[in-house]
């Protein structure tokens, strides 16, 4: 079996304890927790929990079941891209100078990220998309020269079944 | 409305659940806990002498009873003394609520003395656990615990109890109901699955059952007779499943494994069917797991679905409680017989007994043999970790559920000695046996002076081998004799039972072993019996740890293999 990326959404119930008990859970088990975003959703003393997990099918399914085990957990299920949107933030600073400046707000421009920080000897971007387009936009900027990034994880919401 | 305080709380929920017994050790974060205890003389509390055997009573109460068994710790220390215990529970999936003081609330996160995070600790070795600041929280959380502790796939649960939540007040009342959202017990019952387990079975030829603890916690140990009886079919029993089936029925195959009798694990490597019942494929009895059970489908009924697929993969799964999967399953199938399949078992059996020898060696095995003949095969018998615990496993004849207590998922030494205890507690007036080693039993021997201060009826049967018995094995067997700190010092037990008080009897043949056991079962209170036995002993049929179930290493005193052939 393959080993991808898996998105994991998770209804909890917000109390103390809660994400130290799927974390702890995802290392006791050695599944490969790419990233884990939390915050509050729709219902009072709930949130809602995105991860993504690296694995293939059969961890997968271990994992959904793990977790569905967890007291904390109401429900959880598996998103894949044709019935979710998933989104990441990511703010990516870039060294710039009066050289760089405008290749920079062009590959900005044309990548859909939007300017948060302008100082004489950086710009600050923020993009928000999918992964992959994020790792592309990064691509785009490292030969001018990355200095940090800051990614928030995904988030994914079921759109239709 | 009726004021009552966090720790009053705390006895009026016990009292609630028929908790007739908590397993403890007083401290400064307790101190309102055990004062209010004095109010409460329907509530027994038994003073350990250390918190780790305050957990292992409160398992070996509930391994014995059924029941949820209850133990109390003080902050720092005294709650992360229990943690071994919590985890022996977790491991084994038994029902207990484990209560700790934590320092004031608002002292939480200050490093305060005594202040431990044992909400953290106790993360991955609890089904669930509380730290609860508000006293308002306190009767919701105790019901919860107390829920979770003895539904569905039973557990350990923890509820942190800061002092100041021991003192405040409250109106809040238990609610009527208990319940919480997104928890089922059980996985629901499938009804396509019992048609589909059942023609597998039906088309079957050789199908062999293995039943684990599920069938002793969910009380269906007289569905699986009746389906071993309506079907014909060969019953092994996991570790911790011994008791399940009677060992006595002609149907029961007793253990397999790593440490099994040669038959079941024979059975199932050459089996066309393997249906589990209430087990988790734990590695000591599949062996290396591509090599398991090569012929055979494997069907398996259980509570847990995160148990389905997590080791074997399965032809057909039956979720769902026990007490509702087996009925229906018991109705969907045919009756069938299999002589051909069982005059191969019983062939094996024939070649392959355990074997209790003769000759002049005095070994654990003639000690066990005579204890389960003397006993009638009816006392509660717990045991340590080790060699002594494969012995009992192999020779004692468990009749009934509940009636053997012994740490088989993390095989926590010491917990042979406190476990016994804690079933001595729940049935007085029975008999009750703690088989230990020299190794075990000097972890835990400090609750001699719990034992007598309750003038505990309680035989310890010490299986004296001056060994760490199953590492040295190993070593023999596998790090080429080379014998690595497994030797041990022992005290000299006559003056430890002496400084006790307890009354004490040592046996170093086997001619005095029948007399050693009627001296002990006719005294009461604490007893312990010293067993000198051969020092260098090994337990047999043996599956090294990594190899394939069909690399039996036989007892080479019965079988025609030598050792050094099949230890490759």
């Amino acid at each position: 079996m393959s080993s991808r990326l898996h998105t994991i959404s998770a209804l909890v119930h917000n109390e103390s304890g809660t994400l130290n008990r799927l974390s702890s859970m995802f290392r006791r088990r050695m599944f490969s927790l790419a990233s884990m975003n939390a915050g509050d959703c729709e219902q009072d003393g709930l949130s809602r929990i995105t991860m993504v997990v690296h694995g293939d099918d059969n961890d997968l399914r271990q994992c959904v079941r793990q977790l569905d085990k967890c007291i904390d957990v109401i429900e959880v299920e598996d998103l894949n891209s044709a019935q979710s949107v998933q989104r990441e933030l990511a703010f990516i600073q870039v060294s710039a100078n009066v050289e760089t400046r405008r290749a920079i707000l062009d590959i900005a421009q044309v990548m859909h990220c939007e300017v948060v920080h302008l100082e004489p000897e950086s710009i600050t971007l923020q993009v928000t998309a999918e992964p992959s387009r994020i790792d592309q936009v990064v691509t785009l900027l490292e030969p001018i020269g990355v200095t940090q990034i800051v990614r928030s994880g995904l988030v994914a919401i079921r759109v239709s079944n | 409305m009726n004021q009552r305080s966090g720790a009053q709380i705390v006895l009026e929920s016990l009292v609630r659940h028929g908790v007739d017994t908590i397993f403890g050790y007083p401290g400064g974060v307790v101190l309102p806990l055990y004062d209010e205890l004095l109010n409460w003389p329907q509530v027994r509390h038994i003073l350990v002498r250390h918190e780790q055997c305050a957990a292992h009573m409160a398992d070996g109460y509930a391994r014995s009873t059924g029941k949820v068994g209850v133990c109390l710790a003080t902050s720092g220390p005294g709650a992360t003394n229990l943690v071994t215990g919590i985890a022996t529970a977790m491991m084994d999936s038994i029902p207990m609520v484990a209560l700790t003081g934590n320092v004031n609330s608002w002292a939480i996160g200050t490093d305060a003395f005594q202040e431990t995070d044992i909400q953290g600790i106790t993360i991955p070795i609890t089904k669930h656990n509380y730290l609860v600041q508000n006293v308002d929280d306190l009767p919701g959380v105790l019901e919860e615990a107390f829920y979770l502790a003895n539904s569905g796939r039973k557990g350990p649960v923890l509820v942190d109890i800061p002092k100041d939540v021991f003192i405040a007040k409250t109106a809040a009342s238990f609610p009527d109901t208990v319940g919480r959202r997104g928890y089922t017990p059980s996985a629901p019952i499938n009804p396509l699955s019992f048609g589909r387990a059942a023609k597998l079975l039906a088309e079957a030829k050789r199908p062999i059952v293995i039943a684990g603890a599920g069938v002793i916690w969910s009380n269906t140990s007289e569905q699986l007779r009746a389906l071993a009886e309506k079907c014909d079919l060969p019953v092994i029993s996991t570790l911790l499943g011994l008791g399940n089936i009677d060992r006595n029925d002609s149907r029961s195959l007793g253990m397999m494994g790593m440490h099994g009798e040669f038959t079941g694990t024979k059975a199932v490597q050459e089996a066309d069917l393997v249906i589990g019942i209430g087990m988790r494929w734990d590695d000591r009895l599949t062996g290396k797991v591509s090599g398991f059970a090569p012929k055979a489908k494997l069907i398996h009924f259980d509570i847990d679905y995160s148990e389905f697929s997590k080791i074997v993969t399965t032809e057909v799964v039956v979720p769902g409680d026990l007490a509702e999967s087996l009925p229906e399953f018991l109705a969907a199938v045919e009756p069938k017989k299999n002589p051909e399949w069982w005059s191969e078992i019983r062939g094996w059996q024939r070649e392959q007994p355990i074997v209790i020898p003769e000759g002049r060696k005095f070994v654990a095995r003639h000690v066990l043999d005579k204890l389960n003949e003397l006993s009638d095969s009816e006392a509660y018998v717990s045991t340590d970790v080790g060699q002594h615990q494969m012995w009992t496993a192999q020779v004692y004849k468990f009749k009934r559920p509940y009636q053997m207590m012994t740490s088989g998922g993390l095989g926590t030494m010491g917990f042979g000695f406190p476990a016994a205890m804690g079933a001595a507690f729940a049935h007085p007036g029975k008999e009750v046996w703690a088989v230990v080693g020299d190794g075990g039993f000097q972890m835990t021997l400090q609750e001699l002076q719990t034992a007598v201060e309750n003038n505990l009826d309680i035989k310890i049967c010490l299986i004296n081998n001056g060994f760490l018995g199953m590492v040295r094995q190993w070593q023999e067997l596998f790090y080429d004799n080379r014998y690595s700190h497994v030797s041990m010092g022992n005290p000299d037990y006559k003056k430890l039972a002496d400084a006790y008080g307890v009354s004490f009897f040592r046996c170093s043949s086997r001619d005095e072993v029948e007399n050693t056991i009627n001296l002990a079962r006719s005294t009461t209170g604490p007893v312990l019996c010293e067993f000198l036995v051969e020092m260098e002993e090994n337990v047999f049929p043996m599956v090294a740890a990594g190899a394939s179930n069909d690399n039996i290493i036989t007892d080479p005193g019965i079988g025609e293999q030598s050792l050094a052939e099949v230890s490759k």
